[in-house]
Order: C-alpha cells, then sequence, then structure tokens
C-alpha cells in the first residue's frame, strides 16, 4: 500500500479542519447548522481570484512565482483582502436574512431551511458570474519532493500545512486568550445571561460571522490552490466539515481541526482501500457513527 | 435649554416603573400595569404564589422579556428602551433566579466578563475587591464555575452582578434549592450589601427569611400590585399572608 495517502489525507484535512472551525464557531453560537457555509468557501476562492486578477494586472511583477511556490505576491495579498470580503459577505447575509428571522424569534428549522435557500442563491450566482469552468490561481507546475518514508509534497501543500497550523494556535488564543473570545463562549452557552452580564450578543454573532466566513476564505483559497477552483468548490465539502465539526464536538476549536485530519486520512485510506467512488461516504459514515455512539463529539461538553 | 433633563431629579427613586405591561407574546401581558417606586437605599421584597409574574416583571425590568407599555427608570432617568447589555452601565444588575453563571467558564472569567464593561484602569482593582468580599472565590479562580456548589454558584452570581458597583441590585429566589445554613448566608450578605447603600429587590418564595431582612413588601397577584407595606406588618399579619400568597407560604410565615 501506497503511504502517499497519509499525505493527502492530511493536505486534505487540513483544508476540512479549517472549514470546521468555522462551522463549530457559527453552530455553537448562531446555534443552527448553516448549510451555506459551504459557499463562503467557494465565495473566498473565487474573491481571492477575482482580486489577484486584479493585483496582477495593475502589476505584473506581482504574479512572478515566489520560489519555491507556484504562485506571486498577488494570491497571498488577495487572500488577505478575500477573507475580508468573504466576511462582509457572511455580515450582508447576516443582516439580510439570519438576524431578521432570528428577531421573529423563527424556529431553527426555519433558519436551516433559509441557510439551504441562501446556500443555492450565492452557488448559482458564483456559476453566473464565473461560469463552472474550473479556474487557477496559477499556471505554474509544480514538482513534489521527497520528505522521506516514501512521502511527497509539493510546496504548496507544505505551506498550506504551515499556514493552517498557525491559523489554529491563532484562533485557539483568541477564543482562550482574549476578551472576544470569553464573550463568544459565554454568548454560545447563554446569550440572555451573556446580555444580562453586559456582553452586546449582536455584536459577538457579527464577529463570529466574520470569523468563520474568513476562515472558510482561507481554506476555500487553499482548496483551490491545490485542487482547483470550481463553484461547487466548497458545496463538495460540506459533509466532511459537518462532519468534522461534529465529531470535534461543537464549539472546540482544537477538536474541529483533529477531526478535520481524522476526516481527511479516513478519506484518503477508503480511496486507497476501497476506491475512490467510496470517498464520499466516508464523513457520512463519521457523522452517523459520532451522532449515534457520542453525540458531543471528541471534546464537546456534556449536554 | 428646553425639553426634558438628562440629568437624575434629586430624590428620585432609585427603581421605578410606570404602567409597565410585560411578557412573552405580544398579545398576552403577565405583567399587568405595574406601578413600582423603589426608594434609594431601599431592601424591597416581592412576594406572591407562583405563577404570579414576578420572574417576568423582574426580567422585563432588566431587559430580557418584552415590554408592551409602560416605563423602567433608574435615578430618574429613563432605560425602558436600553438593549439588556446597557442596563448594567446603567445602574441595574440582575441576578436571574436559574442559569446565572456562566457554568463552562472559570470563577475568574465569569468576573472579567462583568469587568468587560468597567473601563480599563478599573477591572483589576474591582476584581480584588470581589475576591474580598467573597473570599471562597478566590480559593481557585481557575476553577469551572460549573464544579461550584449551589451556594457558591450564588455568591459567583451575585459577585457578577456587583462588580460595577451597581445602585440597584434586583435578586430573583436566590435562595431557591439552597440548605438552610447557606439560605441565611446569602441573606445576612444581601443585608450588608444594602447596608453598603445598595438598593435591593428581593423576589422570594422563602417568606419569612425575606421579610425578615426587608424594609418594604410587595405581593404581586395576577400580574399586578396585591399588597403593599411595611414588611413588619406583613410578618404580624398571617390572615393578610394567608389571604396573598397561599397556605403553605403563610404556614411558612408563621412558623416559629
Ligand atoms: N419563558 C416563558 N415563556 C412563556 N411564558 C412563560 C415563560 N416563563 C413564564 N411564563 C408564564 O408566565 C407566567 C408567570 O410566570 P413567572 O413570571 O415565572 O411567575 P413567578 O416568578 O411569579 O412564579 C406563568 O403563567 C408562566 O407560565
Ligand atoms: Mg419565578
Amino acid at each position: 500500500m501506497n503511504p502517499q495517502f497519509i499525505m493527502d489525507g492530511l493536505v486534505a484535512g487540513a483544508m476540512i479542519g479549517l472549514g470546521a472551525i468555522g462551522v463549530t464557531l457559527t453552530y455553537s453560537i448562531l446555534r443552527f447548522a448553516n448549510f451555506a457555509h459551504g459557499e463562503f468557501l467557494s465565495w473566498g476562492a473565487y474573491l481571492a481570484l477575482a482580486v489577484s486578477g486584479a493585483l496582477g494586472f495593475l502589476a505584473t511583477g506581482l504574479t512572478r512565482p515566489i520560489a519555491p511556490f507556484s504562485f506571486g505576491w498577488s494570491l497571498p495579498l488577495a487572500l488577505v483582502i478575500a477573507i475580508f470580503l468573504t466576511g462582509l459577505l457572511a455580515l450582508v447575509l447576516d443582516a439580510v436574512l439570519f438576524a431578521r428571522l432570528r428577531s421573529r424569534g423563527s424556529a431553527v428549522i426555519i433558519l436551516v431551511m433559509a441557510s439551504f435557500g441562501a446556500s443555492l442563491a450565492l452557488r448559482s450566482l458564483l456559476e453566473f458570474l464565473f461560469t463552472s469552468k474550473p479556474a487557477y490561481y496559477t499556471k505554474a507546475l509544480q514538482i513534489a519532493v521527497r520528505l522521506g518514508g516514501g512521502l511527497r509534497a509539493t510546496p504548496d501543500q507544505l505551506l498550506s500545512l504551515g499556514v493552517t497550523v498557525v491559523v489554529v494556535v491563532v484562533i485557539h488564543l483568541l477564543l482562550t486568550r482574549t476578551e472576544i473570545g470569553r464573550s463568544m463562549r459565554a454568548v454560545s452557552e447563554n446569550p440572555a445571561l451573556a446580555g444580562i452580564a453586559g456582553i452586546d450578543v449582536r455584536r459577538v454573532i457579527r464577529f463570529v460571522w466574520f470569523i468563520g466566513a474568513g476562515l472558510a476564505c482561507i481554506a476555500g483559497t487553499m482548496t483551490g490552490l491545490l485542487v482547483q477552483i470550481r463553484p461547487y468548490l466548497g458545496h463538495d465539502l460540506l459533509l466532511p466539515l459537518f462532519s468534522a465539526a461534529i465529531l470535534g464536538g461543537i464549539g472546540s476549536v482544537p477538536g474541529a481541526m483533529i477531526a478535520g485530519l481524522i476526516v481527511g486520512l479516513s478519506e484518503a485510506g477508503a480511496v486507497q482501500l476501497v476506491g475512490a467512488e467510496w470517498r464520499s461516504a466516508v464523513s457520512f459514515v463519521i457523522l452517523v457513527l459520532v451522532l449515534l455512539l457520542r453525540p458531543r463529539g471528541l471534546f464537546g461538553r456534556p449536554a | 435649554m428646553t425639553g426634558a433633563s438628562p440629568i437624575p431629579a434629586a430624590g428620585a427613586p432609585a427603581l421605578e416603573t410606570r404602567g409597565l405591561v410585560a411578557g412573552y407574546e405580544p398579545d398576552l401581558p403577565i405583567v399587568r400595569g405595574v406601578d413600582l417606586s423603589v426608594a434609594s437605599g431601599e431592601l424591597l421584597v416581592l412576594l406572591g404564589p407562583n405563577g404570579a409574574g414576578k420572574s417576568t416583571l423582574v426580567k422585563a425590568i432588566a431587559g430580557v422579556v418584552p415590554i408592551h407599555a409602560g416605563t423602567v427608570s433608574i435615578g430618574g432617568r429613563d432605560i425602558t428602551a436600553l438593549p439588556a447589555h446597557r442596563k448594567i452601565g446603567a445602574g441595574l444588575a440582575f441576578v436571574p433566579q436559574t442559569e446565572n453563571i456562566f457554568a463552562t467558564l472559570s470563577i475568574q472569567e465569569n468576573l472579567q466578563i462583568a469587568a468587560a464593561v468597567l473601563p480599563k484602569a478599573r477591572r483589576a482593582e474591582r476584581i480584588a475587591a470581589m475576591y474580598a468580599q467573597f473570599p471562597d472565590l478566590a480559593v481557585k479562580p481557575a476553577r469551572l464555575a460549573g464544579s461550584l456548589s449551589g451556594g457558591q454558584r450564588q455568591m459567583l452570581a451575585i459577585a457578577r452582578a456587583l462588580m460595577v458597583d451597581p445602585p440597584v441590585l434586583i435578586l430573583d429566589e436566590p435562595s431557591a434549592g439552597l440548605s438552610p445554613k447557606i439560605v441565611a448566608d446569602v441573606f445576612s450578605m444581601l443585608t450588608e450589601i444594602n447596608r453598603a447603600g445598595v438598593t435591593v429587590v428581593l423576589v422570594e418564595q422563602n417568606v419569612k427569611a425575606a421579610l425578615a431582612i426587608a424594609s418594604r413588601a410587595i405581593i404581586l397577584v395576577e400580574g399586578r400590585i396585591g399588597h403593599e407595606g411595611a414588611a413588619q406588618d406583613l410578618l404580624d399579619d398571617p390572615i393578610l399572608a394567608r389571604l396573598y400568597l397561599g397556605t403553605g407560604q403563610a404556614m411558612e410565615a408563621r412558623r416559629p
């Protein structure tokens, strides 16, 4: 058996983990499963594409690949801007849709259905704007480097893993060591008491939308870089994202990341052992098993 | 200058409601026109049978139950329209009956959250003051609040509310579910807080103990004020107590 599947699983798992952190944070604060979260990955990827294209058009030098990677400075710069734009997209979506439903006291199922609708609309809009033809940030090809033990990885893949580790640590510290992180945990436990204690719950909700969508943008852009950019990029990751968020335990950032790696590795392992057509069944099986055996996940608090 | 003055009138009640109507559904008022006036420095006890609307009344004052009509003011300042998280800054601290601490956060984090509404320079000093006032909490500040005993939880909830040094403190049945010994501790703590100048409104089922520390009592019946008078009068008048509070509570009130 080829050990390379471990590397592929780790890389895929890192993207799933990043996306799942966004899912777990928004789920724990907003208390509904936002099925439009996958579209934030897709939109993030395309926004990064559009901005990096614009930057490359303005200054051609920015597209020259930074050795040993396949992309120029236009992409990391575009990513920073795209994070803000994706965050903004989430805030607009909340303001025009979810906030209204919340203030009306709508049931969770209404919010979930609304998120389905939003997901469909956002995806169709992407297809309309960018067509469904796959797109790429760069045309440069990369040679994978040998890492020993029969594993190989491209510099882009290794960079993505590194960025993921940094982002996870930053988000974890944000949640555990800062005032806004404390407020997020308080709102997640008891929004009514949070208000009584002086926390502006609506501000915390806006912050969480922004962070969740920003992380989705990073995950989407990395997936776009390592695979390709398609309007269905995020949609196809939705089930793995939710499996990872639930396996990790809702609200747990390290849990979402570790579970993302587990899902990614299991998928890659399944492809090796039983065939590629089983890949998408893996997340489903994990999701069902967790819900049946340990609904609070690996690191979730007991209900 | 013309128009309403934002400066509180001298001698304005610490807490006042006028014609307060409130409830969970728009067309279903639970609190049905309450005029409440609590003088500065008073310890008022709010009694009434189960389901009378006591919790709903104090939650409406605290901004977590919708107000349909009427006004709430603190020291003469109208705070009816303020969102819940701004009431604490306006001088109104509220300790709900249940789930009144963040169980998944540490003791220290619970206090830090309360301190976050203060200017940065005052936070450390106020947190230290709370640890001094509630030494039990200072033993292991990193402990999860969810692991505290009932009495300690109540102390943490009260410390959280007192963090901003509020002129008005409202508590919803702080003695619920506590042993008599702990209830006595909580009540003596409340007396102390009141003596230090905080106006206290206390919702209670524990009628006798509450009347013993209160200066004035209000009995809420079906969302309206049914009786209002000195706490002592109610203690001395078991018939009145039975009339408004039901036999169970009247019995308790008479118990030596
Ligand atoms: N969250 C709620 N939603 C709807 N109705 C409620 C809620 N809480 C209490 N009520 C109703 O409001 C009325 C008054 O309850 P409450 O204010 O808790 O009374 P008390 O505190 O005096 O026992 C009761 O009829 C109760 O059923
Ligand atoms: Mg009550």
